[in-house]
């Protein structure tokens, strides 16, 4: 009689709540405390960036894809970059492209450190939250030192990179991470040995490696559950093949392994960087690139920090594109959260969410 | 029962609450469809380099609670019913910084389908602060001197209670 | 019945290597493009998508990265030779004025990416769903809807992913046709004016 009587309530988050930095609605149907269903509804961000590169020209574009997202924006300019670089057929100097690599893993340390913050912060844990976001600023001040500007860093051009990397900056590149990676051993002794911090990571999300592939996970929210996908590695692009990183991978499944793989993967990123820094190949930064773009289509993937960035490029032959398609990573993880939520507490859903790292603003483009 | 008070009463008040607003304003931040590049940098503005708080500043969620509105990004068809909502949900006085070149203009993102126009087509702003993204120092910047502006007398004083449409 | 196909560089191959693609989908292929060294287009009618989908996922080829579409206006000479075009003006003569919209479905499997590229007539763009098989497509396949006015038979889910709540019917703006004053009924008056 009690069940019976029992009736579901809609609990909306969003478009506007403490726990979203960005604007999306999740709508829980919950049974008492535990989730029974969940609903995404996004586009709150969606500002129509796809069909607007269609009247912008080649190089306007690649300014524009930048901003889809403010955090990954290096991700969005390098997979553009290299697609129209290879329509062109030019090919861009060792150089530059270990340049764009050493900035793509900066870009990686800059986000899993703000993402750590954020997901700690969702757990209620706020000194870990303020401690990540101030060795944050490390790698925030390399990231500035070496390009001008914080955010959107706007570090390709198309047919190479706008900066340099000389011995002074390379030192002081490497003392700063020297700074990261000890703090960041603190971090993952944190994640895994702070008794309260795992009560809410512990066993929360867990997914399967099949689950994980079936619900289309992509990037180190995937590799927390052992699926062993990362562009960097199954497709080296820019200097990957000679700078080569390894897959970090996990077998948990649940929120506590993707704090993990995320930590790990940082250091993955400190050793690559230096790695490059030591042997940084010498030539020009840039190639001539035509106004005008081949014919043809081509299709660029990447590993952005939060998992594969696929670009689909087609070329008319003209100085604007025909259609260029952006799927980025985030769209892929949020099955995790309608995946995985029922049979949760409502009180993990902000973990859950914070979890796979999501990005609104990537999505709705 | 009714307090009255007198004449003096009234403005000894209206001081304390002025005083009270600029040394501890609690603020909102509403992204109505910005790349999360300044979000980041509002959120590092709160974070131990930068330290907002220091001016009282608090960055908050409901805008029941709150003084000043923090917009990033343009305004997409989407967001814009939400962003006046929100606004008009915060108690008078209010006042609105726009942070961002998106916020100000449209930035880069003029001429998108998705985008409707800039903050201060939708709702009232009373600071701007340019950049792509500003760097936290600007945003701090931007926001103290819009305290300092509350200082001025009553009548160069903007409501910001205007009415929306 | 094989259709001979006119614009591509090679035709279905008999003696492909067992258990690659081009070989699984030898029956549903109606013309196989390589555009790049790690890339096999092969074109297809929208009615054997799914039957082609089971078999590399049944094979465990590779997983798939993003469904998206081209609309094709203004370009007959990109399809004028295609048998797939061809085939679906038999279907129906009132296509034959306007130009198809083009469907692909990316499938990657380490550097390897298979593309099923269908035709579908702009009028009545019609697929099924691939949720069946792969639950995840929904995501891409809301997208279709909204931006490219694709009906998906049996989506489960086929309302807005993106677009707004007061976004006009029949207005899809992935469409080269879109225009911004389509949607000027959304649009707002600025509050100075
Ligand atoms: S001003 Fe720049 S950083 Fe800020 S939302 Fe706009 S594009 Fe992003």
């Amino acid at each position: 009689m009690e069940n019976e009587k029992r009736e579901k309530f809609i609990v909306p988050i969003g478009p506007q709540h403490p726990a979203l930095k960005e604007p999306g609605h999740f709508e829980f149907t919950v049974d008492g405390e535990t989730v029974t269903g969940a609903t995404v509804r996004l586009g709150y961000v969606h500002r129509g960036i796809e069909k607007a590169t269609e009247d912008r020209n080649w190089t306007q574009n690649l300014y524009l894809l930048e901003r889809i997202c403010g955090i990954c924006s290096h991700s969005h300019a390098m997979a553009y970059s290299l697609g129209v670089e290879k329509l062109a057929g030019v090919t861009v100097p060792p150089r530059a492209q270990a340049i764009r690599q050493v900035v793509a893993e900066m870009e990686r340390i800059h986000s899993h450190l703000l993402w750590l913050g954020v997901a700690a912060h969702e757990a209620g844990f706020d000194t870990l939250f303020m401690f990540s976001w101030r060795d944050r600023e490390t790698i925030m001040d390399i990231l500035e030192g070496l390009t001008g500007n914080r955010v959107n860093y706007s570090v390709n051009v198309l047919g190479g990179v706008k900066v340099d990397i000389d011995a002074e900056r390379a030192d002081s590149i490497r003392k700063g991470l020297d700074l990261l990676e000890e703090r960041t051993r603190h971090y993952l002794k944190v994640v895994t040995t702070d008794e309260t911090f795992l009560r809410r990571t512990r066993g929360v999300g867990f997914t399967t490696t099949e689950q994980a592939e079936a619900l289309g996970l992509v990037g180190p929210t995937a590799r927390a559950a052992n699926v062993a996908r990362d562009v960097r590695v199954d497709v080296p692009y820019v200097a990957y093949a000679e700078f080569p990183v390894t897959m970090t991978l996990d077998t948990g499944g649940d929120l506590e392994a993707r704090f993990v793989v995320r930590i790990k993967e940082l250091f993955e990123s400190y050793r690559v960087i230096r790695l490059i820094l030591d042997k940084l190949p010498a030539g020009d930064l840039t190639m001539r690139m035509p106004r005008r773009i081949k014919e043809g289509e081509t299709v660029s993937r990447i590993e952005a920090p939060r998992g594969e960035l696929f670009y689909f490029i087609k070329s008319g032959g003209g100085e604007k594109p025909e259609r260029i398609k952006v799927r980025t990573p985030s769209i892929n993880n949020f099955a995790l959260v309608t995946g995985t939520a029922v049979g949760h507490q409502l009180a993990d859903m902000p973990m859950i969410l914070a979890g796979m790292d999501p990005c609104f603003s990537c999505n709705d483009r | 029962m009714t307090i009255t008070l007198g004449e003096k009463w009234n403005e000894a008040l209206e001081q304390v609450k002025l005083w009270a607003r600029i040394n501890s304003p609690w603020a909102i931040h509403f992204n109505s469809g910005s790349c999360n590049g300044c979000d980041i940098e509002i959120l590092a503005t709160v974070t131990p380099r930068y330290d907002l708080e220091r001016f009282g500043v608090k960055l908050q969620g409901s805008p029941r609670h709150a003084d000043i509105l923090i917009c990033t990004g343009p305004v997409t068809l989407q967001a814009r019913d939400r962003l006046k909502r929100v606004y008009e949900q915060m108690p008078d006085p209010k006042f609105v910084v726009a942070v961002g070149s998106c916020a100000i203009s449209g930035g880069a993102f003029q001429g998108c389908y998705g985008v409707v126009g800039h903050i201060d087509q939708v709702i009232p702003v009373d600071a701007y602060i340019p950049g792509c993204p500003p760097r936290p120092e600007a945003i701090i910047d931007g926001v103290v001197k819009l305290l300092g502006s509350l200082k001025k007398g009553p009548e160069e004083q903007r409501s910001g209670g205007e009415e929306v449409k | 019945m094989t259709i001979q196909a006119t614009n591509v560089t090679s035709a279905a191959q008999p003696d492909a290597p067992k258990g690659s693609p081009m070989q699984l989908l030898a029956q549903w292929t109606k013309g196989i493009k390589t555009p790049e060294i790690n890339r096999l287009d092969i074109l297809i009618d929208a009615a054997d998508m799914l039957a082609c989908v089971k078999v590399l996922t049944d094979a465990h080829w590779g997983y798939l990265i993003a469904i998206t579409a081209l609309d094709t206006l203004g370009k007959p000479a990109t399809y004028a030779q295609d048998v797939r075009w061809k085939a679906l003006l038999d279907a129906g003569a009132t296509q034959a004025a306007s130009s198809p919209i083009e469907v692909l479905y990316f499938f990657a499997n380490g550097p390897q990416i298979v593309t099923l590229r269908m035709l579908l007539a702009r009028e009545a763009a019609t697929i099924s769903s691939l949720c069946g098989i792969i639950p995840s497509a929904n995501w891409y396949e809301r997208e279709l809807i909204e931006m490219f006015g694709i009906t998906v038979v049996n989506t489960p889910d086929p309302t807005h992913l993106f677009l707004p709540d007061n976004w006009p019917d029949n207005v899809y703006p992935l469409r080269k046709d879109f225009k911004i004053e389509q949607i000027s009924s959304t649009k707002i008056e600025d509050i100075h004016e």
